[in-house]
This record gives C-alpha cells, sequence and structure tokens, in this order.
C-alpha cells in the first residue's frame, strides 16, 4: 500500500498506554506503516515539567492505565518483534531524570541497548549535569540524544557540539505551551547551526502539519511530531464517546486515522500531486 | 555564571544535593537569575529598600516570646517561640516573597508568577504585588483551591489572578509543573516566585538568603537577653522557615538543630509527608536532587499532611545534605500531634499555631519535656493560625461549627437571586 514516493522524514511521538495498552500497540503500527522514519516513545512521569498541556495530559492518562517503567520496555520489545519491515524503525526512548534516575542511569540505558533502542532522550538531565548519562551511552552503545532550545545561549549550544553526539534534538519553541511554531528565518539559522559538525538534527515542538514538516525537514534531519497525534487520538476518543449508544461499546481502533496522518504530514498522502 | 555556594562541592549544589536539572527552555531564565543576584552583594539600595519595607510592612523584627506558662506546665527546659506568624499575611513566606519581588524589579520584570499549596506563599506574593505594582498570577492545585476558599479570596482581594491547576494530583507539586511552563514561556517579562527553599539552582540558596532573616533575629534577641539557645526546632516542608532560622547555627556544632517533618496518619504510602529517616529516596524531581517520597516505579508519591503546607513529596537540597550529614536532626509529628500542639499553645500562651508550625510545636513541647531547666529550646512559629480556622474548628468542635457553617450558608442568598 505504500506510495513509492520517499516520505519527508518525521520523529513521531506516542505514549504506550495512551489511550490504553492494546490501542497504543496499534497507533504504534500505524505510526511505523504509514512511514515515520522514527518513533519517539515517551515514558510518562508524573511531574512532567516540559510537557504541552496535550502530552502531559496523555501522560496522566498513559499512567492512569497502568504503565510502569517495566511495561514500557516489554511494550518496546513487543514492537521489535512485531516489525516486520526490512528495515526496522529506529526507536528512541523519552523520559524525564525523575524517572531514569530513580530506575538507575546505567541500568535504564543498559535495557535500551539490550532492546536495540536507538537513542534514548533526557530533556532534564543536560550534559553537564547529566548523571553520567552520556557515559552511559557510549559504555552500552546507545546514543544519548541532547536536547537544545530555541533562544539557547551560545555556550549552550557549544556544549552540545562537544558533545559530538550522532543526534541533536532541537526545540524550535522558546517556552512549553502554546500551538503554532513558524519556521521561520531564526528556528531556520538554528537548525543549520545545530547540524553544522555532521550531527542529524530533530527539530520539532509545535510542528503539526505537512506544511511545517517540509519547512522543517529541508533545514533538518528529521522533523519531531507529537502532540498531532496526541490532539488526533483524544478526538477519535471523543467522537466515540459521542456516537455510543451502549457505555459497554467497544473503543474504535486508531490505527486508521493515526496512519492517514502520518501519511498527510509525510507528504505520502498527496501522490497523485505534482513531482 | 553559576552562583556561589560555599556549603557544596559544586556551584548549586549542597553536598550531593541541589544542582539545575532543567530542561534547555528554562536554562537562560535561571541564567539571568543568577546574574542578578551576583549584583545584589554591592546594591547597597536593594537592601536599605527591603530592611525599610521588613520594617513598615512586615514588622519586623518579630518578637521571641518566653512561653512561661507552658515552660512551667511541661515541667522541663525553657521554651521560647519565635512569633514569625506575626509577620504581616500571617507566615514568614513574606520574607522571600518580598525579597524576590524587589530583585524582579531590579531585573526589569513587570509580571509575578508563583505556585501556592496552602495559599500562605501566594497570599504574600500577592499582597507584595499589589504594594509594589506589579501584575500577579498564582497558580494553585483544583483540589487546594476546593479546601483553601479564603485564601483564593485573600489573593483575588489584592488583585492576583488565581489559576485553578488541573493536572496531575491537583495540589502544590502540579502548581509548581504550571508555574514552570508558564516562566519557559514568558520569562522576558515574568520573574517566577518559589514560595520554598527548593527548585533548581538558584532557588534554594537565594530562598535561603531572604528568610536567613528569621535567624538573624533570634540569634541578637537570644543575645540580648543572655541565652545560649541548646535546641531549635522548626517545621519542614520544603523547609525554607527551616533553613532560614536555622541559618545562623549551620556551621557550628551547636546547637542542636531539629527539623519536623509531617507525619500525617501514619508512615504507610501516601500516609505521610516525611522524607527523612528513610523514609524518602534520592530522586530528581522539579529541577533538583534531594530526598523525595517516589512509588516503587519511581513516580512522585501522593503525600497526606493536615496541613496543606507540608503536604509536598520533596525536601530543599540543604536540608536533605544537612540531614544526611547529621548536622539536623529529623523527627515527625502526626495531624493529632500537630492539633494537640495548636490546642496547648493557644490555652498556654494565647497563641494560635499555624498547623504547619504546630508540628515544630509539638516536638518542641516533647523536648522541653525532657530536657532540664537551665536549658533552652526556641521553636519558629513560622505561621499563625487564624488561616487554619476552617480546618482546627471542624477537628476541635465538629457540632458547633457545622452549625455555624449551615446557618451561614443559609444566610447567603443563591447570587442569581441576589442579582434580582
Amino acid at each position: 500500500m505504500k506510495a513509492t514516493r520517499k516520505p519527508m522524514p518525521i520523529m513521531a511521538h506516542m505514549i504506550p498506554f495512551f489511550p490504553d495498552l492494546p490501542r497504543s500497540h496499534r497507533v504504534a503500527r500505524a505510526l511505523i506503516d504509514g512511514g515515520a522514519r522514527y518513533l519517539e516513545i515517551q515514558f510518562p512521569y508524573s511531574d512532567p515539567t516540559a510537557d504541552g498541556p496535550d502530552i502531559q495530559g496523555a501522560g496522566a492518562q498513559a499512567l492512569a492505565r497502568g504503565f510502569t517503567v517495566r511495561a514500557g520496555w516489554d511494550f518496546i520489545a513487543s514492537l521489535r518483534e512485531g516489525d516486520g519491515s526490512p528495515e526496522q524503525t529506529p526507536l528512541f526512548v523519552m523520559g524525564y531524570a525523575g524517572l531514569v534516575f530513580a530506575h538507575g542511569i546505567d541500568r535504564f540505558v543498559a535495557r535500551a541497548a539490550e532492546l536495540g533502542v536507538e537513542g534514548v532522550i533526557v530533556p532534564d538531565l543536560p550534559l553537564d549535569s547529566d548523571e553520567g548519562l552520556l557515559e552511559a551511552g557510549a559504555r552500552h552503545g546507545v546514543n544519548i540524544v541532547p536536547v537544545i532550545a530555541l533562544g539557547a545561549a551560545p555556550h549552550r549550544v557549544a556544549l552540545v557540539h562537544e558533545a559530538r553526539t550522532r543526534y541533536i534534538y532541537a526545540s524550535l519553541r522558546r517556552g512549553i505551551t502554546g500551538s503554532h511554531t513558524d519556521i521561520g528565518e531564526e528556528n531556520i539559522a538554528f537548525m543549520e547551526e545545530l547540524g553544522s559538525r555532521g550531527a542529524r538534527v530533530l527539530a520539532g515542538f509545535g510542528v503539526a502539519t505537512a506544511e511545517q514538516v517540509r519547512a522543517v525537514t529541508g533545514h533538518a534531519h528529521a522533523a519531531v511530531v507529537g502532540s498531532a497525534f496526541v490532539r488526533a487520538l483524544r478526538a477519535l476518543e471523543q467522537e466515540a464517546d459521542n456516537a455510543k449508544a451502549d457505555p459497554a461499546d467497544h473503543d474504535p481502533d486508531p490505527y486508521g486515522r493515526v496512519r492517514a496522518l502520518v501519511e498527510r504530514l509525510t507528504g505520502l498522502e498527496a501522490r497523485n500531486g505534482p513531482d | 555564571m553559576k552562583s556561589k555556594n560555599e556549603t557544596g562541592p559544586l556551584p548549586g549544589y549542597f553536598g550531593e544535593f541541589g544542582g539545575r536539572y532543567v530542561a534547555e527552555v528554562l536554562r537562560g531564565p535561571l541564567e539571568e537569575l543568577d546574574a542578578a543576584l551576583g549584583l545584589l552583594d554591592r546594591d547597597m539600595e536593594f537592601w536599605k529598600l527591603l530592611g525599610r519595607i521588613r520594617e513598615e510592612y512586615i514588622g519586623r523584627p518579630t518578637p521571641l516570646l518566653f512561653a512561661e506558662n507552658s515552660t512551667r506546665a511541661l515541667g522541663g527546659a525553657r521554651l521560647f517561640i519565635k512569633l514569625e506568624g506575626l509577620a504581616n499575611t500571617g507566615a514568614h513566606k513574606v520574607n522571600n516573597a518580598i525579597g524576590q519581588a524587589l530583585l524582579a524589579q531590579r531585573m526589569g520584570k513587570s509580571r509575578i508568577i508563583a505556585e501556592t499549596g496552602a495559599g500562605q506563599h501566594g497570599l504574600a506574593t500577592a499582597a507584595i504585588c499589589a504594594k509594589l505594582g506589579l501584575e500577579c498570577t498564582i497558580y494553585m492545585g483544583e483540589v487546594d483551591i476546593a479546601r483553601q476558599r479564603p485564601n483564593v479570596f485573600m489573593m483575588e482581594l489584592f488583585g492576583a489572578r488565581v489559576v485553578p491547576v488541573t493536572s496531575g494530583s491537583r495540589t502544590l507539586k502540579d502548581a509548581v509543573n504550571e508555574a514552570l511552563r508558564d516562566w519557559a514561556a514568558s520569562s522576558a517579562d515574568t520573574h517566577y516566585i518559589i514560595g520554598s527553599a527548593l527548585g533548581p539552582s538558584p532557588y534554594p540558596e537565594m530562598v535561603h538568603r531572604f528568610q536567613s532573616v528569621v535567624g538573624k533575629e533570634t540569634e541578637s534577641q537570644l543575645h540580648d537577653r543572655g541565652l545560649e539557645p541548646h535546641v531549635l526546632v522548626a517545621c519542614v516542608g520544603g523547609g525554607s522557615n527551616a533553613i532560614g532560622f536555622f541559618s545562623p547555627w549551620l556551621e557550628r556544632d551547636v546547637p542542636r538543630l531539629v527539623g519536623v517533618e509531617a507525619g500525617g496518619r501514619g508512615v504507610g504510602r501516601g500516609d505521610h509527608a516525611a522524607r527523612m529517616n528513610g523514609l524518602g529516596v534520592p530522586g530528581i524531581v522539579q529541577g533538583y536532587k534531594s530526598l523525595f517520597l517516589l512509588d516503587g516505579d519511581g513516580q512522585v508519591q501522593e503525600t497526606h499532611s493536615v496541613s496543606a503546607g507540608l503536604d509536598y513529596p520533596g525536601i530543599g537540597p540543604q536540608l536533605a545534605a544537612l540531614g544526611t550529614a547529621g548536622r539536623v536532626e529529623f523527627a515527625r509529628a502526626t495531624d493529632r500531634q500537630a492539633l494537640e500542639a495548636v490546642s496547648f499553645f493557644a490555652r498556654h500562651e494565647g497563641v494560635v499555631f499555624a498547623l504547619e508550625s504546630a508540628h515544630g510545636g509539638y516536638q518542641a513541647m516533647e523536648l522541653a519535656r525532657t530536657l532540664s531547666p537551665d536549658q533552652v529550646v526556641v521553636v519558629n512559629m513560622s505561621g499563625r493560625g487564624d488561616k487554619d480556622l476552617f480546618i482546627t474548628a471542624r477537628e476541635l468542635t465538629p457540632g458547633p461549627w457545622r452549625r455555624f457553617l449551615l446557618d451561614e450558608a443559609a444566610a447567603i442568598p443563591a447570587p442569581a437571586e441576589a442579582e434580582e
């Protein structure tokens, strides 16, 4: 069913156990089948200080539905087993310092390595006080992905360059809340600067349309799309709730909706269009 | 560009605790704060202005009361009470709120945000914003808003906007998260006043500095009376009143310094808010490393205390380090014991402790009983108990209080009718 055209590279964000465990498996499947270049799998945390309201709400729901770190690893393991594509979709695990530290940084990274995870992202363990995260990554052969935000001081950007990581995660917005991110001159210069020494720049925050993906991927390795998927899943839940005659009716399979969204975002859907 | 701190091996650390574990979006505002704090030492105007406000507005120095009747009733050491709760707005919180608000003005910020649990820090912040003409937004958990309606009313009376926080457990820690989120986007014109000696560096050291006025005053008040303290006692939620009160003695071997945590209903998970003495584990939460109450999977645990001001899962990093090193001892008082102390001091001294401070009060009673008459125990009544009326009256005299509330409610016409 895949178009022969090359999809624009996105890193699609998802949370295991959101909306619940079985449906989050379907979401992951749809993201992979729909052509997401990478998956960012966020382990939800009780106090997610850098999440916007959509992702925070989804994380809280996932915790209420039974997410544990062990279940998160099981989710990744089953994703690996179920991925029949010739080139397995690389998986990144994102988690907050509180959760990673509580489980032991070395143990956390080691477990990621065992499961073939491509990278670990911990936004609140900055490189100059990372509790040994970067070293653990080197020890176990997992990429540690530093996060840097638009407007960061030059000495912070330099710190990221000096770490010589394979990937850099760039937040294209100064704040956390808000809705739309303009990909203007400032953002473009930021992405170009981050990629100037050869690192693969994963750039996002507020990227939710194919136009934005196109604009970002012109200057970065891949565009990160996060809350757009959460919002789509929320909308689906809402519609289902409204349509339910009987509360015992089955919740809908999110596969179709999510896959359509990925295809739209990566430009696959417009396969009859020009070029 | 990190802030100065002599007690830790690394800037911003106290032993192994403290630090600045924040996403990059918050790095800029914290570095800006470092720079502003760095200028304070030479800013004589700032300290002069702060001194004047302390005297004219807060009502400093707050008294040190010899609790003569209590001393006699307890039959042991001489007991003194630092009446910090007599500070305008009812608690020590105002010392920090004013310091930071003045600093914010120095930094050219026109808007202040703050989190609040019980409402004391929010109230102090709202009051000082009214005084200084700053725009003020207070984040408060939905659950706390429901149980602290009087303080919400006061904050709004001061002109603050009180924003209900509906995420997570909808209490203090969630209000902190929401304030951090606001600040990440708004720091160009906004300063975030954290209410306790915790959070990412430089907050713990800054809050300590602004609260140290409590300890300095106590030291000179004791000195004036020719007294040497043997034990100092303070309640510990985040720990800002304790660290400020203990401040002059931290580098010395004496007196004994005792922090009292919320023992709640017992030591079961979710029944208390005590992090020391083995109940908490090392963690990184809300930007700092310290001891926290976490569940088996590393998620932050829900806590309980009759006093909303102690109902928080983490302890300030400097106190965690001092406790680990043995300089500060930690004890617990339960909900019941705190209420018992409220009654005791009301009856014997005509002084009403805030429920938070009453945890320290209870421990001070215990110490005064067991120590000898030539020894001196000083407890910090960090807040006064007027704000707790709706909790203490319900607990101590449920029947009459219920009748009163019903009558009051009946006497208020429903808003729609009132407009007609």
